[in-house]
């Protein structure tokens, strides 16, 4: 802690043309390392102000009927973040059939975080047969983090079925830095039912040249 | 000029100055009373504030412009406290001891103002003096470094300590009745001028002030005054936004009529009038009429971090009333007949309504209108889920000081002082438990284990009319009495199940709030609005919205199907630690480390009520069945009982020796059940205790009640466990008192 501090300081002190570091560079630098790491809550004015607009608006009526209320599906994490290739290069369409022993690139949701960069504990795995994406992927970059997927995998609790056999195509890696992250992912009824409302595009062919 | 002339003069009228107001007209030059009474009339109205305390905005603002007049006028370099808050800074900013500058500014002053000073300064004094006889009141918050900068034209710091000792000295020699009222300004005092003496940088006075006068407050405030011994250097007080929070809000105190002026008359013959200042910047002081309080009067509502509450934030109307449940029709079953007893014979054919909805087609003025705030249409499932509830709540017990309920302990063993959260649902057949190690886990109580729903697959291959649909769902390959739930990079503060049994939520440290689905067991959403812990969350009665409150001092009211908070409930001083919705949805009651409890409105995010009287963080919250009382519990080890209709406490239950983290009402509210770290579940008799409340207009009027000292006489039963602090209590529909706790061996 000490030399980061001092370390800053001289840059501070060199940047202002000082010959020596003084204790004004001093404070500086803790200020702007603990700004950077120790934050802390908004102060009261300020939530008084968002609370007041944010109370303002009225309470929104609720429709009836509406199934399971849950914000619109980008905010979700019940999306898919993989898809399964078929090797045929053919979009399977049937639900149920796991057609894929390759693994493709895999979507990453856009919105809502992804949590587990970096938690070692296990995931449950629950692979999502159908094919469709919920997001265009064109243009996009992604980067592999395969090492907890496949154990995750494998240890995937009896109460989804795994997959067997996914493997990922190394040649996906590299230039291209894809990303999959294997978060859990809801199980396939919710995924088989969202995905008639999501977007549809052609997929297929922008994989294919990876 | 003429205006505020006017305002000034009538003031001087109400208060009896009239030696000042004489010499104020002369040299105004005004022409009779009828020109001055028919200009002072629509003035006069407009100062004419409410009797014993309360500002009027109209008559400060003519005042404040008065005084600022004078106080620019004066020369003082106080200009820049003069422009934030106008009424106290600038009468702040005219000590007698500024006596220099009154001779140099007198020639310069317009009209009649410039005679004032010299022919009157113990008239602008009086005119301070009564002004702040209504307590000086600004209800904006003030710009904070302006409030800060404030801090910067104090006196001598030396002198400081011989202040407080000399006020200190005062208040030990005055009557035995004014004493306990007056020593309310202790602490306070206190912080203040400490906090002043380490903003302006005098370490070293700051220190010894501390060292002399910290063992004179009062035990409850210990807490305190160790955080605050920590801050030696102005750079401290910028991180700590606890602190911040104390200084920019008014310390609230409430002293009866007598007692204030003695102490005014004391503060205002010293020559050093640093306390007064003090007094007028930062305290509140809401003043009643009527006998002054006693020490145990005020000992048991004091404690909360900015004092007590004013009187008028308890004043707004709350419909503490439930909603009407909906009358359907309820189909007899065979073996329930014997159960119904005469009633149910004749009525065989006749279908039976539901009995709470029956009983009047009137309204209860108390009850807030059905669709007040929008709430979720009942399914099918809910029906059959009240029907359900219905047949057991006949089959209830029906408790009360003879008949105690049985207790059944479930123990979390090898838990590792890792079990932070614990719920079980409503009808007490899932138990969750939230985890240090950032898990979540469910359990069946009952013999039937947990499934989830099969794949979409198996699904599209199911008899969708068959009548068992719903067990067919189910794929049986998943069953099993634990679900271990995993998605949050932190401990689990909180945990609540949705009515309907469909959904779980989670908060964590994480700053997220999780939903979960409890038919696949999977994680649907993460809610991030918090970026701090989050303390407590809680599902709505009815479903649909559910409340989180967290360290940013916010509770945040949410909606399942909205990825952003829909109300933001601020205006606590310090972390919000628990959460928790009135009976009928309409209301939320946040309990916070700054020893306060609020009641929110969820209509449009208003604090309709402030409970002070705890001396430590609430940890706990339980409304009453009849959504008439609050229980609250905190880590005095105290449960207090309040009124909301009325907003006094009503009782104070003593026995519990550690924080208290559970609290429940049963089924009816007869028995109030309350369980703590000291390893023991206390019932306590709701009844006996919300009995004979006197609500005379005094009390209503003051909110002073004199709570009888029989903590003993409620207490009904004392119940231990084995090194098993008890976190978690639940009433079945039966009323059977379900605890929990994890076993820690130390």
């Amino acid at each position: 802690y000490v030399t980061t501090i001092l370390e800053d300081a001289k840059i501070y002190s060199s940047h202002a043309k000082k010959s020596s570091v003084d204790a004004d560079d001093v404070r500086l630098a803790i200020q702007c390392r603990t700004d950077q790491s120790f934050t802390s809550p908004p102060p009261r004015d300020f939530l008084l102000d968002i609370a007041r607009q944010k109370n303002q608006t009225p309470l929104p009526l609720i429709k009836p009927y509406s199934g399971p209320r849950l914000p619109p599906d980008r905010y979700c994490l019940t999306a898919p973040n993989y898809r399964l290739k078929s090797m045929q290069k053919k979009v399977s369409s049937s639900a149920g059939r796991i057609t894929v022993p390759r693994l493709s690139v895999g979507a990453v949701s856009s919105r809502p975080s992804t949590p587990t960069l970096g938690t070692p504990s296990a995931q449950t795995v629950s692979v999502s047969t159908k094919v469709g994406t919920p997001v265009s992927l064109a243009g996009q970059r992604f980067t592999v983090q395969i090492p907890s997927s496949q154990a995750a995998v494998k240890s995937a609790t009896p109460t989804t079925p795994t997959v067997q056999n996914v493997l990922i195509n190394p040649s996906l890696i590299g230039p291209k830095n894809i990303l999959i992250t294997t978060n859990m992912v809801s199980s396939q009824n919710t995924s088989n039912e969202s995905n008639p409302l999501k977007r549809k595009h052609d997929d297929d062919d922008d994989y294919d040249n990876l | 000029d003429r205006q505020t002339l006017m305002a000034v003069l009538q003031f001087l009228r109400r208060s009896n100055l009239r030696e000042s107001e004489e010499i104020l007209r002369r040299e105004a030059r005004l022409l009779g009373d009828d020109l001055s009474a028919a200009a002072l009339s629509p003035a006069g109205a407009a100062l004419l504030g409410g009797p014993g305390g309360d500002a009027d905005s109209g008559g400060e603002a003519l005042l404040s412009r008065v005084t600022a007049a004078a106080a620019i006028a004066i020369g003082s370099s106080v200009a820049t406290v003069a422009s934030s808050s106008p009424g106290v800074a600038a009468v702040a900013a005219v000590p007698p001891g500024k006596g220099g500058a009154r001779a140099g500014a007198a020639g310069s002053l317009p009209g009649a103002g410039g005679r004032l000073l010299p022919a009157g300064p113990r008239g602008l004094e009086g005119l301070c003096a009564s002004r702040s006889l209504g307590g000086i009141v600004v209800e904006d918050q003030p710009d904070v470094s302006a409030v800060l900068s404030a801090y910067n034209q104090q006196g001598d710091p030396t002198l400081y300590e011989e202040y407080y000792s000399g006020l200190k000295h005062f208040i030990e020699c005055s009557l035995d009745c004014h004493r306990a009222e007056l020593s309310q300004l202790f602490y306070p005092l206190f912080v203040h001028m400490y906090l002043e003496l380490v903003y302006n940088q005098h370490e070293s006075e700051a220190k010894s002030f501390f060292e002399r006068f910290h063992g004179d407050q009062e035990c409850y405030y210990q807490d305190d005054l160790r955080v605050l011994s920590s801050l030696t250097k102005k750079e401290h007080m910028k991180g700590n936004e606890t602190m911040l929070d104390f200084r920019t809000s008014k310390f609230v105190l409430r002293i009866s009529r007598d007692s204030y002026q003695l102490l005014k008359r004391h503060l205002q013959e010293k020559q050093n009038n640093q306390i007064w200042n003090i007094v007028q910047e930062h305290l509140y002081i809401d003043i009643f009429d009527g006998m002054p309080r006693s020490k145990q009067q005020i000992d048991a509502m004091v404690g909360s971090l900015a004092g007590e509450a004013k009187r008028e934030a308890n004043k707004a109307k709350v419909f503490f009333g439930l909603l009407k449940e909906p009358e359907f029709d309820v189909p007899l079953d065979d073996e329930d007949e014997e159960g119904e007893n005469e009633e149910g014979k004749p009525k065989k054919k006749k279908p039976k309504k539901d009995s709470v909805g029956s009983k009047s087609k009137k309204q209860d003025p108390n009850a807030p209108p059905q669709n007040r705030i929008p709430l979720p249409e009942l399914k099918d499932s809910d029906k059959l889920d009240k029907v359900m509830n219905m047949k057991e709540a006949a089959r209830r017990v029906r408790l009360g000081p003879e008949c105690l309920p049985s207790i059944c302990f479930y123990t979390f063993l090898n838990a590792y002082q890792g079990l932070t959260a614990v719920d079980i649902t409503d009808d007490s057949s899932m138990i969750v438990g939230g985890f240090a190690d950032s898990t979540v886990r469910v359990w069946s109580v009952t013999p039937k284990k947990l499934r989830s729903v099969k794949t979409a697959a198996d699904l599209s291959l199911i008899d969708k009319e068959s009548d068992d649909v719903l067990e067919r769902i189910m794929d049986e390959k998943t069953a099993s009495e634990l679900k271990i739930l995993y998605g949050h990079s932190g401990p689990v503060y909180g945990t609540s199940f949705s009515p309907d049994r469909n959904y779980l939520l989670s908060c964590s440290e994480d700053g997220t709030v999780r939903l979960w689905s409890l038919q696949t067991f999977t994680c649907l959403v993460g809610y991030k609005g918090h970026n701090y812990p989050v303390w407590d969350t809680q599902f709505s009665p009815y479903g649909y919205y559910f409340v989180s409150g967290g360290h940013d001092r916010v509770a945040r009211l949410w909606a399942t199907d909205h990825y952003q908070p829909l109300r933001i409930f601020a205006g606590h001083l310090a972390d919000v630690t628990c959460t928790r919705f009135h009976p009928n949805s309409n209301y939320i009651a946040t309990g916070s480390a700054d020893r306060t409890v609020r009641l929110w409105d969820v209509l449009n995010g208003n604090c309709v009520r402030i409970f002070t009287g705890h001396k430590g963080p609430i940890h706990s919250l339980a409304f009453s069945p009849n959504g008439r009382f609050l229980a609250t519990g905190a880590t005095d080890g105290r449960v207090l009982l309040w009124d909301i209709g009325h907003g006094l406490m009503v009782g104070e239950l003593k026995g519990h020796t550690d924080t208290i983290y559970a609290l429940r009402f049963s089924r009816d509210g007869e028995i109030l059940a309350s369980g703590s770290m000291d390893n023991t579940v206390r019932l306590w008799d709701a009844v006996k205790a919300f009995e004979d409340l006197e609500t005379d207009d005094f009390t209503t009027a003051t909110g002073h009640i004199n709570l009888p000292e029989n903590s003993q006489d409620l207490l009904l039963g004392t119940y231990m466990t084995k090194s098993t602090p008890v976190v978690h209590l639940h009433f079945t529909r039966r009323n059977l008192l379900l605890a929990a706790g994890a076993y820690s061996s130390q």
